[in-house]
């Protein structure tokens, strides 16, 4: 080794060149590995949205990085943070300390910032192949966004003068604002995305016409067929289906709906259609019937409970039995108890009970209009999602039957195999698998108004949400920080594990040969 | 936790150093030097730190450092200070940097000296409990029990961890402190408290050493923390040699310090007789300590 | 001039206030305890203008004097006997770090058992750790050779001894010409040597090396060492100038016609300057820098002048060896084609050289009776 220090100086051992030119990252024979786990909120997601990844991206405000993770499986986060009944925050770990995270209120912040950022989609000639979509609720337009992206032409036939599907047309304004829908159309527009409105299937075209003009075909028409209730008096005035009503409230074209009002039914469309007549002028009360319990009811608990804090007057275990009808018009309703047992509904003949009523609305579920379908000569071509094919019925679900749709459609065409789904956990990370004495004290904060000091508060869960404790409890500085973000420096990391044990998020393994 | 780039120049060690995987000394220094700052002199003496920081012509640290023989620290120190305020340089940070062997034992009477002029430097003892850069012997800041290279199996530390606390405090210094490095934020805070105040100021850091304790150089952290939380190593301050404070920290349960010895192979085969003195060692501390601080809050509200 | 009558001790507390020093580190020894008190005096008269530090050890008094050089301060401690013989390790140090530290070394016996008198030994068994050795015969040589020895080793960057008998010369008085504080600037400034710890810049100041380095280092410390002999020269030039005295490596009586000469360092060789008129033609080797070893210039001078015997007064014994000076000297004239024959007087334990004992050394070697190891109270 060559004195270099020492020539100019009068002879005593002295260094002034930096270590790090000995890259000890040669010395380590494991090594820590960055994952990206299972969260609760991400499993509970119906669109499996790597929810801990973007809300790290909106912590480091970084918007652009966290709309890219959040669009590959959600590209409507205006839509979703409204009407999306948030199963993400059932189980997020945050509830243990203080508040689950508003995820809801962080997807609107993100459409909110991808409206400010729009700038429209940069489509390469000539497109890859053309797709016909039928049907422009989130299905259709999940489909048609995701193949847009991916150079796809697309054209999108609509029923209705409206484009939004149940969004649109049977989501109450009080819960879902107008623009919102509006909004999102306009930006597929921009993207090169056509639309034909007021073209039904089946009345204005067939399959067989969309056959030749394009490669494949994406039926999502919905299921706007309401079910009927099967009573006496069902046919008089003064009763309607609950989607015709809520459209019809949404185009402020209601009419004759007033007095006391009753409500059969127990699904969201029934909850909308309660709390969208109590807002009406000339309605004086709202009455829902449900024939089973509350909890069995299949709306969203906290409608319910805002529903009956708004004045709805709620009576379970009510079967409707018979319209009583005045002139024509219907004037009362009768009912029996009845109940569940063994998954049988009960009907007990002699409780009954009888309500006075203006209007009735039936909310008993719709069923999709297969007689528009046709005949489908070749079936491999056209693809169905949303709620025409069934499964849970909401708005996530249905676009992410439109996004696997696109997927699939790619895959077919492109004949590449579609990409594997990342490999990770099939267990969620638990509340007490986290190392919170790592992050330090968490102040119970509860919710915060800022964004990003709201997104600060997730705790990752499996995911780096760039805390910094790997950082700060490295002894090689063996961690590189850039924007706010944290990587491990693998020319300096011994592979001691010390951010594999302290990381509270649980974000790192030790991968490869023996441990000390 | 702030998150520019600039991190990694505010740090005063440069990557690339040879402790070993997981070192609790190479974390201690890390936060410490962090916190004074680039203006800083360091005397180093002999103990791990003598080739972590090393071979000329590299350097680990970024600011001076004067290796000088084991029982000097205290004495080269406190010469330091008074060559760099000869030459005018009042505001370099003088930081004594030792082992426990060159604190506790041979650098006792040095340390002890300084103590006494009051010499205007920051003392820190970087404490694995053993001297490990020689492979592991016992100190008299070996923990009782503990088994080691000149105590090996079935022999064992006998006698208590000198409490050093005590003996600084009996010099009347203006401040001492212990810390250890899974509270880095703690550590910091009294680095900086100490760097504010003139005359002989103490920290005591402990550091878990892998090698040396038997460990998993993954658990170094974890380790640290359960010291705390198990009431084996209290965070406390002292100034003036009469005003004792207890740093709580939430969660001290005495039923952890048997998790704390169970991880270290330092500990193994331990009975439950040497268990059970190693917990009233940690109980009679405990209560020294808080009646030192109950004593403290009643002399200052006397005045 | 002007004269102070002073003694040996006060003398080295002067030259130290004169010369500046920013920081002296004090521990008490017999016999140097007055040169720290001397120097306290001096604090509490406001003159010293240092930093006085009562350290707890000799060995922290050492240290705390390498601390402060490598800041770039001037330094100062003296010691005796056990002192030196507890900061050995720190000597040591002291050298290898290279810097210019001045420490006074009045001789004493090293126990056991306890014992106050003057033998050199103290000094000579650190003849290896790489600090220059100068030994003074008198309170004004101790005075001189003080402010000389922060020129030496500012110079050179290397650590220098001053050493002189404790109580012969530490605790007896005389006339000592002490010159004024501007006079003595005139010859060495203030301390202007490269600080070794500077602010704010990345230094691992005597990290480990390897071997190899070692070997380079110990190479260049060597080196420059040798350069002393050139240097005293020209220092005491330039003292002769201002202060109208000088000294050499070595200083020499060596009449015409001499067969043997007396080699000494220390009080003997005042001793012997004194008899010489009564040991006629027996000459004098005064040996003032003991390191480096000036082999050099005593080789010649045995030559030049045809010596065939040398008695070399050893107030010092390595037990298994002999006599220190005698040793280095027969190695020193190992190469020499005609090599003297060389008489080893042992006067250790301080033993008082008088007319009469060096009378009978004197007989015996001109008698051819004497052993080539003389003990001092048995050679009658």
């Amino acid at each position: 080794m060559t004195l270099i220090s020492i020539n100019n100086t009068p002879g005593y051992s002295c260094g002034s060149e930096a270590v790090s030119v000995i890259k000890t990252g040669e010395w380590r024979f494991v090594t820590p590995v960055k994952i990206d786990g299972l969260s609760p909120c991400r499993q509970d997601c119906p669109l499996g949205s790597s929810i801990p990844n973007w809300l790290d991206a909106v912590k480091r405000d970084d918007w652009a990085g966290a709309w890219e993770i959040l669009s590959k499986t959600n590209p409507f986060p205006a839509l979703t943070g409204h009407v999306c009944f948030n199963p993400c925050t059932i189980n997020c770990n945050r509830r243990q300390i203080d508040q689950e995270i508003d995820i809801p209120g962080l997807e609107k912040a993100i459409g909110r910032w991808r409206e400010k950022n729009y700038r429209p989609l940069n489509k390469k000639k000539p497109a890859r192949g053309k797709v016909a979509v039928v049907g422009a609720g989130p299905a259709g337009l999940s489909c048609a966004y995701y193949l847009n992206k991916a150079g796809y032409e697309l054209t999108v036939y609509e029923k209705s003068a409206s484009i939004g599907g149940v969004p649109a047309l049977g989501i109450p304004r009080y819960r879902l604002p107008e623009e919102v829908v509006r909004r999102e159309a306009e930006m597929l527009r921009e993207d090169g995305v056509s639309f034909v409105l007021n073209s039904a299937l089946g009345r204005d075209f067939t399959l067989e016409d969309l056959y030749g003009v394009h490669d494949r075909i994406f039926l999502a028409i919905g299921a706007w067929v309401p079910r009927k209730a099967q009573i006496p008096g069902e046919e008089a005035d003064g009763v309607r289906a609950a989607l015709e009503f809520l459209e019809n409230c949404n185009r402020n074209a209601v009419k004759n709906v007033k007095g006391m009002v009753v409500v059969i039914g127990g699904g969201n469309a029934a909850i909308d259609s309660a709390r969208s007549a109590l807002r009406l002028p000339d309605v004086s009360g709202v009455t829902l019937l449900y024939r089973r319990s509350r909890e069995e009811m299949p709306a969203d608990q906290r409608e319910v409970a805002a529903a009956e804090e708004e004045g709805v007057n709620l009576i379970f275990n009510a079967a409707p039995r018979e319209i009583k009808v005045n002139e024509g018009r219907a004037c009362s309703i009768d009912f029996n108890h009845s109940r569940s047992a063994a998954g049988e509904l009960v009907v007990d003949p002699k409780q009954k009970g009888s309500l006075e009523c203006d209007t009735i609305i039936t909310a008993l579920g719709h069923e999709p209009d297969y007689t528009a379908l046709g005949v489908m000569k070749t079936p491999g071509v056209v693809l169905a999602g949303g709620d025409l094919t069934g499964g849970p019925a909401n708005v996530p679900e249905a676009i992410r039957t439109g996004r696997v749709a696109a997927e699939a459609i790619i895959g077919q065409l492109e004949g590449v195999s579609g990409q594997d789904p990342e490999k990770i956990s099939n267990k969620a990370v638990t509340f007490e698998q986290l190392n919170l004495a790592a992050a330090g004290v968490l102040q119970k904060c509860g919710r915060q108004e800022d964004p990003r000091q709201e997104a600060e508060r997730c705790l990752g869960c499996g995911s780096c949400n760039s805390c910094g404790v790997c950082y700060t409890f490295c002894p090689d500085l063996a961690v590189n920080t850039m924007n706010g973000r944290f990587e491990l420096n693998l020319d300096y990391c011994k592979g001691c594990g010390i951010c594999v044990t302290e990381c509270p998020a649980r974000a790192l393994l030790m991968e490869g040969g023996r441990r000390w | 936790m702030k998150q520019e780039e600039k991190l990694l120049q505010e740090e005063m060690i440069c990557q690339g150093h040879s402790a070993c995987p997981g070192c609790g000394a190479a974390l201690a220094v890390r936060y410490l030097t962090r916190a004074i700052g680039p203006n800083l002199a360091i005397a180093l003496t002999a103990s791990c730190w003598s080739i972590i920081a090393a071979s000329p012509p590299l350097a680990t640290l970024k600011c001076p450092v004067l290796h000088c023989p084991f029982p000097s620290a205290g004495a080269v120190g406190s010469g330091l200070r008074h060559g760099l305020n000869a030459r005018g340089m009042y505001d370099t940070t003088v930081v004594i940097l030792a082992g426990d062997g060159g604190t506790f034992d041979i650098g006792l009477q040095a340390m002890s000296g300084a103590a006494q002029r009051n010499e205007d430097v920051i003392f820190v003892c970087y404490d694995n409990e053993a001297y490990m850069n020689t492979g592991m012997q016992t100190s008299s800041a070996t923990p009782f029990g503990a088994r080691t290279n000149t105590a090996p199996y079935p022999l064992f530390k006998v006698g208590q961890k000198k409490d050093i606390m005590q003996i600084m405090a009996s010099h009347g210094i203006p401040y001492a402190a212990t810390a250890t490095v899974a509270y880095p934020g703690d550590l910091e805070q009294k680095i900086r408290t100490a760097r504010d105040i003139r005359g002989f100021r103490f920290i005591h850091i402990l550091c878990p050493c892998p090698p040396g304790w038997g460990t998993e150089a993954a658990d170094t952290i974890l380790l640290s923390r359960l010291a705390v939380t198990s009431g084996a190593f209290p965070l406390y301050e002292v100034r003036d040699g009469c005003r004792w404070k207890l740093n709580r920290i939430e969660g001290i349960k005495k039923s952890l310090l048997k998790d704390y010895l169970i991880r270290q192979r330092r500990f193994k085969d331990i009975d439950r007789d040497r268990l059970r003195i190693l917990q009233e060692e940690v109980d009679r501390d405990w209560e020294f300590l808080i009646e030192k601080e109950r004593l403290s809050d009643r002399d200052d509200h006397q005045d | 001039m002007s004269y102070e009558f002073i003694s040996g001790s006060q003398a080295a507390a002067l030259a130290v206030q004169r010369v500046g020093v920013d920081l002296v580190a004090a521990y008490p020894i017999t016999p140097q305890t007055a040169i720290v008190e001397t120097l306290a005096s001096f604090d509490a008269l406001g003159s010293l203008g240092a930093d006085f530090v009562s350290v707890e050890s000799e060995y922290s008094a050492l240290a705390c004097c390498n601390g402060a050089a490598a800041a770039g301060a001037r330094v100062f401690t003296a010691t005796a006997s056990h002192g030196l013989a507890y900061m050995h390790e720190m000597i040591h140090w002291c050298s290898g770090a290279r810097l210019p530290i001045v420490m006074v070394n009045v001789n004493r016996c090293i126990g056991a058992p306890w014992c106050l008198d003057p033998d050199q030994g103290d000094s000579l068994s650190q003849r290896d750790t790489g600090w220059m050795q100068l030994y003074c015969s008198g309170a004004q040589e101790v005075f001189d050779t003080v402010l000389q020895a922060y020129r030496l080793s500012e110079e050179l960057l290397l650590p220098c001894m001053v050493v002189f008998d404790g109580f012969y010369i530490s605790h007896t008085y005389e006339a000592v010409d002490v010159p004024d504080p501007e006079k003595v600037r005139e010859f060495i400034g203030p301390p202007a040597f490269e600080a070794q710890v500077r602010a704010l810049t990345q230094l691992n100041i005597h990290g480990i090396v390897s071997g190899e380095q070692y070997h380079e280092l110990v190479r260049r410390r060597h080196l420059a060492m040798m350069q002393a002999f050139g240097e005293f020269e020209t220092i005491n030039e330039h003292f002769n100038d201002l202060f109208g005295r000088c000294y050499g490596v070595i200083d020499a009586y060596i009449p015409a016609g001499a067969d043997t000469v007396v080699l000494a360092a220390g009080a003997v060789a005042e001793t012997v300057n004194w008899l010489l008129p009564v040991i006629e033609p027996v000459g004098l080797i005064k040996l003032k820098m003991f390191r480096p070893f000036p082999a050099v210039e005593i080789c010649s001078l045995l030559e030049d002048n045809n010596i065939g015997k040398v008695i070399v007064i050893d107030r010092n014994c390595s037990v298994g060896a002999g006599g220190i000076f005698a040793r280095e000297l027969k190695a020193g004239l190992y190469n020499m084609k005609k090599k003297p024959e060389i008489y080893d007087l042992i006067l250790a334990g301080g033993i008082d050289l008088d007319e009469k004992l060096l009378a009978v050394m004197l007989e015996k070697v001109a008698t051819g009776k004497a052993d080539h190891l003389e003990w001092g109270r048995w050679i009658y």
